[in-house]
């Protein structure tokens, strides 16, 4: 990684999209936009674009996957062939596996399994447009979507991805910064904690870098967890 | 599950809408109930819900539910299945409801379940008992349980059932004149509806406005202007 | 797809509604259900256009590829359809490997596009017997809440006729809007009651019986048919169908037009 030509930052230590270091791309979440399903949401995040769905929960079917003292999650998180610049091909993809597992592992921190034993509550994330950060996306989508499903959980996970360009840091990576930059820290924060239930990190970062990454992720979550819980009442608090 | 219809309109006419995580204050000496959790001696909401006070106890009413069996529940199955002795329904829970030979109001003979009742058949049946797991068996032995031969199905949120009842019954009876239909509302959020097909029309719209409508305060003005339209 | 119970009060029910000329939401025989209709959605995509019909929710995306020509036929690029229905859409739809339904979805669709002729390949060429354009056209679908065929359909031939060819991303020369001539239209009919209905929705789908997708052209002309599911039909309810599909194409048609002239 890295790529000497690329400058995120001009002289004013403005990015390419006109934020300052510590600065979040601007989000939006919206409730209910599969009518079908139990539970979803919907995020724009920067340029991103993900959608999430939750069915459930139900029985876990074959019968060799269920656990006798508690729900599991069946979660898919899955491209959509015209999100990205390059067309990806449909079908099993290595990467799209990785992130469903680390993906359910954060939401099984949270949601309360063992209310449901023997059942599975499906978690479908589908990236319809992709600029960096994806994952992130991915799984505060998710939460929404099993809040808005009314699945007990004991917070809800938010997840954003600091990172380092041009020996920066910065809050919140832009798709170059991602592709050129030296360091990219994903995390999923508890926002009533701090707590985390998913971290990842690529690259290299000092301590202090690491540091400030990890502030500059739960700043961010905290802020984004704003905008989740007006989207959830937007849908149940109608006009009151 | 709150019994009480009105549960949105507290005296101080705020409703509070909490989200899972939410810290709701500490409440001393109170009960933490459906949806809330004591952590560190502060209560915390574990769902989407609105707050529930009724002093001694707080609890969540969900805004999204999916129905769990309580032994004595009047519900309404679908068969999905069968094997020689025995009827699996779906009764829109995590799982399946048994309905054993022995609990049908037929006499069976073995391997003529197919005969009485059949795959995508309706029955209104009571849930007899509930394992830990939330399995159940159901019974047809009882008043008026009993395979449904005409008629609509619709479904509605469990959580707005005590609504679609109101006080003492009021809602209920409104629906069924106003669409001058049969009406039997199961705990596990099916709706069966009988009657004239412009009157079940009529109930489906006013059901699908409760559906939509509940947690606003006016439900009964609504209700009584779709009524009269 | 999981099979579903199909209640038996729900086709008697579908059955009663239809003798008294009614629908379970209440709307007209050959009514539509509200519609949606949105372009250029989709930022990494070249063509893009999002459909709601009623509760049914679908995405088309076209995107670009440099493609070899075959040795058979060096002036020819190519048009390739998928249909993805992921389980995100509905309860019923399970992972794993396409479903015969959405294959079917995808080359039914797919036909309707290529039979109009609309897209003309020897119009994708860009060096002869080297480089010719490859239109791929994505089908995925969000909320199904019936009839993604018509869905999908509308979608496809909105983000065709809205796309731009990327020349300059792969150093080929100047963007230009995407050649297409003519706009085919599908509209799907199904058995439900006992008579044929235009846009069922899931419920009407679960109690229906035998479907059949006519895709029409500009000058009314039927460019493909496709019936489904098992059943008859007759020669008078064909006809009474494609009566109806005539001015029900030519109204969404329209709408394409106007999509188009708004960007």
């Amino acid at each position: 990684m890295g790529y000497e030509d690329y400058q995120c930052m001009d002289e004013n230590g403005i990015r390419e999209d006109g934020r300052k270091a510590d600065e979040m791309r601007p989000v939006e979440i919206e409730c209910g936009v599969v009518p079908v399903a139990d539970g979803s949401a919907y995020i724009r995040w920067g340029k991103n674009e993900a959608i999430a769905a939750v069915y459930g929960p139900m029985e876990a079917h074959p019968r060799k996957i269920q656990r006798q003292d508690r729900a599991i999650l069946d979660v898919r998180y899955n491209m959509a062939p015209f999100s990205t610049s390059d067309r990806i091909r449909p079908g099993f993809n290595r990467r799209s596996r990785e992130i469903s597992k680390v993906t359910r592992d954060a939401l099984e921190s949270v949601v309360n399994l063992e209310l449901y034993p023997r059942s599975k509550i499906r978690v479908e994330i589908e990236i319809i447009c992709a600029e960096a950060g994806t994952r992130c996306c991915g799984i505060t989508a998710a939460s929404v979507a099993l809040a808005d499903a009314g699945i007990p959980m004991s917070d809800m996970v938010v997840s954003v991805a600091a990172g380092k360009c041009n020996g920066i840091v910065l809050m919140d990576l832009n798709k170059p910064e991602d592709n050129y930059g030296e360091a990219d820290l994903p995390m999923g924060i508890l926002p009533m904690t701090d707590e985390l239930v998913f971290l990842q990190m690529d690259g290299d970062l000092s301590m202090d870098e690491f540091q400030l990454a990890w502030d500059y992720n739960v700043k961010a979550a905290h802020d984004v967890h704003v905008i989740m819980v007006e989207a959830l009442q937007k849908r149940y608090g109608g006009d009151v | 599950m709150s019994e009480d219809s009105t549960s949105t309109e507290h005296d101080s006419g705020a409703v509070r809408l909490v989200h899972p995580g939410e810290r709701v204050g500490v409440h001393e000496g109170a009960e933490a109930g459906h949806g809330i959790r004591r952590i560190n001696g502060e209560l915390v909401a574990m769902r989407m819900g609105t707050l529930s006070d009724n002093g001694n106890t707080i609890s969540v009413d969900p805004v999204s539910s999916r129905y769990v069996p309580r032994a004595g529940d009047l519900v309404i199955g679908l068969v999905e299945g069968m094997t020689n002795n025995i009827w699996f329904l779906d009764i829109g829970a995590s799982f399946n409801a048994i309905l054993p030979m022995s609990l049908a109001p037929w006499k069976v003979e073995f391997g003529a379940v197919r005969e009485h009742l059949n795959v995508g058949e309706a029955v209104l049946c009571r849930v007899q008992e509930v394992d830990e797991t939330h399995s159940s068996v159901a019974t047809m032995k009882g008043m008026g349980l009993r395979k449904l031969k005409s008629g609509l199905l619709e479904e509605i949120p469990p959580h707005i059932i005590p609504q679609v009842i109101g006080q003492g019954g009021s809602m209920l009876q409104t629906l069924k004149d106003l669409g001058d239909c049969r009406l039997v509302i199961g705990q596990n959020g099916r709706v069966w509806i009988d009657g004239e097909h412009g009157g079940m029309h009529a109930v489906r719209a006013a059901l699908k406005l409760i559906r939509d409508t509940a947690h606003l305060p006016g439900l009964k003005e609504r209700i009584n202007a779709l009524a009269n339209e | 797809m999981a099979i579903p119970i199909i209640p038996s009060l729900l086709r008697d029910n579908l059955a009663a509604l239809a003798e008294d000329d009614q629908r379970l939401d209440g709307r007209a025989r050959f009514a539509g259900r509200d519609l949606e209709i949105e372009i250029d959605c989709l930022y990494n995509a070249e063509g893009s256009c999002r459909v709601r019909m009623g509760d049914t929710i679908v995405f088309a995306g076209v995107k670009f590829q440099i493609m070899t020509p075959y040795p058979d036929r060096p002036t020819q690029g190519g048009l390739m359809t998928s249909a993805e229905i992921r389980p995100v859409c509905g309860p019923g739809w399970e992972p794993g490997p396409p479903s015969e339904e959405s294959i079917e979805m995808g080359r039914v669709v797919d036909r309707g596009i290529r039979e109009s002729g609309c897209i003309n390949t020897t119009e994708l060429c860009i060096l002869p017997g080297e480089k010719a354009w490859q239109v791929i056209l994505d089908l995925f679908a969000i909320s199904d809440d019936g009839n993604m065929f018509d869905a999908f359909a509308l979608a496809a031939i909105a983000a065709l006729r809205t796309a731009t060819v990327p020349a300059e991303r792969f150093d080929v020369g100047e963007d230009y809007k995407l050649p297409v001539a003519g706009t085919p239209i599908m509209c799907s009919y199904q058995k439900v009651g006992g008579r044929f209905v235009y846009d069922a929705s899931k419920r009407e789908e679960l109690g229906g019986d035998e479907r059949i997708h006519i895709t029409l052209g500009d000058e009314g002309h039927v460019h493909s048919l496709q019936k489904g599911l098992r059943g008859v039909f007759t020669a008078d309810e064909f006809t009474e169908i494609m009566d109806t599909a005539q001015s029900r194409c030519a109204e969404l048609r329209e709408i394409v037009h106007k999509l188009e002239e708004s960007q």
